[in-house]
């Protein structure tokens, strides 16, 4: 009797436990980062932010979640759109009772041509340069938008995805009175709402019951700026927190993965370590002194330096995997005899001293220690200057570095590369400035070219012409590429495969759920 | 005291004017572009130029002086140039944490540190004094990133009695869990500073012609110690704690980021991250603000353990 009765208690405990345990619905992510920045998705550029803007917000396209090639476009707030042959005329249907948050009303064409023009004010955007091609946005009815373009571009679709300047925010938060109060209480559309934002500490999201793919499974997302690395660990290893961003490393890599608990999470998109030479400066003004720095860079050992399963050699001075890479581009192959030779050529049989500004970031400032250890082999002396890394990127926009040192992810086509890096019009120190540090200019002509050419085959030739004039004029010696790492805990279920993520997060999405 | 304390404030008067242009100056000197930071690594040159432009910082540098000035006399400290909101309601949320957990520290040390230094000295060359200085050196060379890191395995991770975020105030046993590892960290600096100090005070007042007297007069040992000698001894340590008291709110930077809490500590390495002037600027004033508090705190609390000294 007394052990039927005790059996039954058993039961009857494991029973009201079981939906207890099973009712986890608060995700709590840490991420190395002092502070999100300003809560604004069109203002917001940095990698803490991006993630969180993609869990508020929708575009009228997304790229499917776990994926971040634009091979896998689908539709998100648009439920279709067509474009013009001459692809300067797209128009967009939008889904009908997309709800804005905090009661804002139905997101209509009104919010969207609001919202695409706002991403195209310098005032009021980061990315108000993508939207140069921008002609007119204009509202047909009260659910189809109409883009003209002044010219055709590589990627309309990218420029209104749920990514930077596409992602679609709500006109009555953003247009109010107090135009900076949007990003106190930022409103969009997507599965989560901004709820409480405490500086240095956390902001808060809950779950968008009315999401119109279906209310979230994960009710509360806590997302908690942890800069140092080893706090981070501890709270993933201690259960504080779910899901965090991590490092760089391999050894961090391994370190997790065997940690009872834990899983790793590598994907991409991968950002490329680029050695990038000031052309205008002797002697990297020599062509030869340029091949002789290729020829004395070992991709391969430094490959095995950064780490085997993170990391991955570069294939052209475009990342691998863009629409339009050149994925077996003639990059100049190890050689130290012929780097030697090249440097005599060139009238320096003893050798040549070049400087760099580098920053101090610990992941970029060991690949750099890596590289002037292969340089030195060829008698090529790197002098780096360390830096803080807001003088580092100022400092290289100046010009005052002979070589500079890049890693970087972009929009994963090759015409914004090839833009940034390599076309005379991003030349530093130049009224439209990007990043082109070398001075680079040999490829303008396909890049321009491919930039309206509609035929996508064609498209895709020029910019392979464009990645080999580049690797023959040696503007820049792409060397390496860096997945990005995050770790979970084994009760984490994503909902879906990742294999990548443009906002450089893990999605969440409304199927993102704990197991136990 | 009252004219003690008048002379005291206009003299922080000309000190904070002092730093705040020398502040002014030296942040815009510091390389680094703060639009440049907001906007990322992909902006381009006319993007940049316009957020300069919004956020005033293009203009000539006397008139941002100026601009600045007139806003600190009128309390308003200005906005963040990353966030937007204020810099003084940014300031006066994490300004608690900071405080509280500089007071916990300082508290816990000088328990720790004022027995210790006196238990040490009046067992000096022996067993006692050898492991209390070994201690005091120990708690001296360790970097607070590395105690802190230790602290965490030990007792956050391992045993599981703390957590590893240190930032939850709902109740008073949260509290509790949240301040006791990084004040403990701080605790142990200061501690060994104190106790060093404690002893060395401590060995002196205990050759005193009157410390020999009251035990000729059959004074108890425990009497003469802790009424006559320690409250003697005390005046170097209350020296030695004002002084490190701002070395305390250095090392509160680092705890504070292993031990994930707010604090004014990590609000600056952040700004100085992103170059936002404005809230270097407020956050200097702070510091110097609590520097000067603190010298003259100390002042007046030499005259409470020392009556022989005059506060004019």
């Amino acid at each position: 009797m007394k052990t039927t009765w005790l059996a039954s208690a058993t039961i009857a405990a494991l029973l009201c436990a079981t939906p207890a345990l099973a009712q986890k619905t608060t995700l709590v992510v840490g991420m190395q980062t002092q502070d999100a920045g300003v809560l604004d998705p069109h203002l917001n550029s940095g990698t803490p932010g991006k993630a969180l803007m993609n869990w508020m917000f929708n575009g009228l396209v997304r790229i499917k979640p776990g994926q971040s090639s634009p091979d896998h476009i689908e539709p998100d707030i648009a439920e279709s759109w067509t474009s013009s042959p001459d692809g300067k005329e797209w128009t967009f249907k939008l889904r009908q009772g997309v709800q804005c948050h905090h009661d804002l009303g139905e997101f209509t064409s009104e919010d969207a041509v609001f919202s695409l023009k706002r991403a195209g004010t310098k005032d009021t955007s980061a990315f108000s340069s993508d939207y140069a091609a921008f002609d007119k946005v204009e509202a047909i009815d009260k659910y189809t938008v109409k883009i003209t373009l002044k010219n055709a571009i590589p990627s309309l679709l990218g420029q209104v995805m749920s990514y930077h300047g596409g992602n679609m925010v709500c006109k009555k938060a953003a247009d109010g009175p107090d135009k900076d109060g949007f990003a106190k209480k930022p409103a969009g559309t997507g599965p989560f709402v901004f709820a409480e934002y405490v500086p240095q500490q956390y902001v808060k999201l809950v779950a968008n019951k009315k999401y119109w793919r279906g209310e979230p499974k994960i009710k509360e997302i806590i997302y908690r700026f942890i800069p140092s690395d080893a706090a981070r660990d501890l709270a993933l290893q201690a259960g504080e927190i779910d899901l965090m961003s991590g490092r760089q490393e391999q050894a961090w890599v391994d370190r997790i993965a065997r940690t009872p608990g834990l899983k790793v999470l590598t994907f991409g998109p991968a950002e490329m370590s680029v050695i990038h030479f000031n052309m205008t400066q002797p002697p990297l003004d020599n062509i030869k002194v340029r091949q002789a720095i290729a020829h004395a860079i070992d991709r391969a050992g430094i490959h095995q330096f950064r780490g085997m399963s993170i990391s991955r050699p570069a294939v052209s001075v475009v990342p691998s995997g863009y629409f339009g890479t050149h994925e077996t581009a003639p990059l100049l192959p190890h050689d130290l005899n012929k780097a030697r030779q090249l440097l005599t050529e060139a009238g320096f049989p003893n050798g040549i001293t070049i400087k760099a500004i580098h920053t101090t970031l610990p992941g970029m400032m060991s690949f750099m220690e890596a590289t002037q250890a292969q340089l030195k082999r060829a008698g090529i002396t790197l002098d780096i200057t360390p830096v803080e890394h807001p003088t580092f990127h100022q400092q290289i926009r100046q010009d005052l570095s002979q070589v500079v040192h890049f890693q970087a992810a972009r929009f994963p086509i090759a015409d914004v590369y090839l833009t940034h890096f390599f076309h005379s019009s991003s030349i530093v120190k130049t009224p439209t400035a990007v990043t082109n540090f070398s001075h680079c200019k040999v490829a303008d002509a396909e890049i321009t070219a491919a930039r309206t050419e509609q035929n996508k085959e064609k498209q895709v030739a020029l910019w392979k012409t464009a990645q080999e004039k580049i690797i023959a004029e040696v503007c820049a010696v792409p060397v390496n590429e860096m997945l990005m790492n995050w770790a979970h805990r084994d009760n984490l279920d994503l909902g879906y495969e990742l294999k990548g993520s443009l906002n450089l997060g893990p999605p969440i999405t409304e199927n993102t759920r704990f197991t136990r | 005291m009252g004219a003690f304390l008048v002379k005291r404030l206009m003299f922080s008067a000309v000190t904070l004017f002092a730093v705040l242009t020398l502040v002014f100056i030296v942040i815009r000197i510091v390389p680094g572009d703060p639009a440049l930071v907001i906007l990322g690594d992909q902006a381009d040159a006319a993007a940049i130029s316009a957020l300069q432009k919004r956020l005033g910082i293009d203009r000539p540098l006397f008139e941002q002086y100026l601009s600045f000035l007139s806003g600190a006399v009128r309390g308003d400290w200005g906005v963040s140039l990353v966030t937007g909101r204020p810099v003084l309601m940014e300031v006066l949320a994490v300004l608690p944490w900071t405080l509280e957990l500089t007071a916990v520290a300082l508290l816990l040390g000088a328990m720790i540190g004022v027995p210790l230094g006196a238990w040490a000295a009046i067992n000096r060359n022996r067993m006692p004094d050898y492991l209390t200085r070994l201690l005091s050196l120990v708690g001296l060379s360790f970097p607070p990133f590395v105690s802190a890191i230790l602290l965490l395995i030990g007792f956050a991770l391992a045993l599981r009695w703390f957590p590893v975020i240190s930032s939850n105030r709902a109740t008073w046993w949260d509290w509790f869990q949240s301040i006791a590892l990084p004040a403990l960290n701080l605790a142990l600096i200061m501690a060994a500073y104190i106790t060093r100090v404690t002893r060395s005070a401590m060995l002196e007042v205990l050759q005193e012609d009157y410390v020999r007297t009251a035990r000729a007069k059959g004074v108890p040992w425990a009497v003469i110690v802790w009424r006559h000698a320690l409250r003697n001894a005390l005046i170097p340590v209350v020296t030695v704690v004002g002084l490190y008291l701002s070395i305390l709110i250095g090392n509160s930077v680092l705890t504070e980021i292993v031990f994930n809490r707010p604090g004014l500590g990590k609000l600056i390495i952040g700004a100085l991250n992103q170059r936002d002037y404005m809230m270097l600027q407020g956050m200097m004033v702070i510091y110097t603000l609590i520097v000067v508090v603190v010298n003259m705190l100390t002042d007046i609390v030499y005259a409470v353990v020392d009556p022989r000294v005059k506060l004019s």
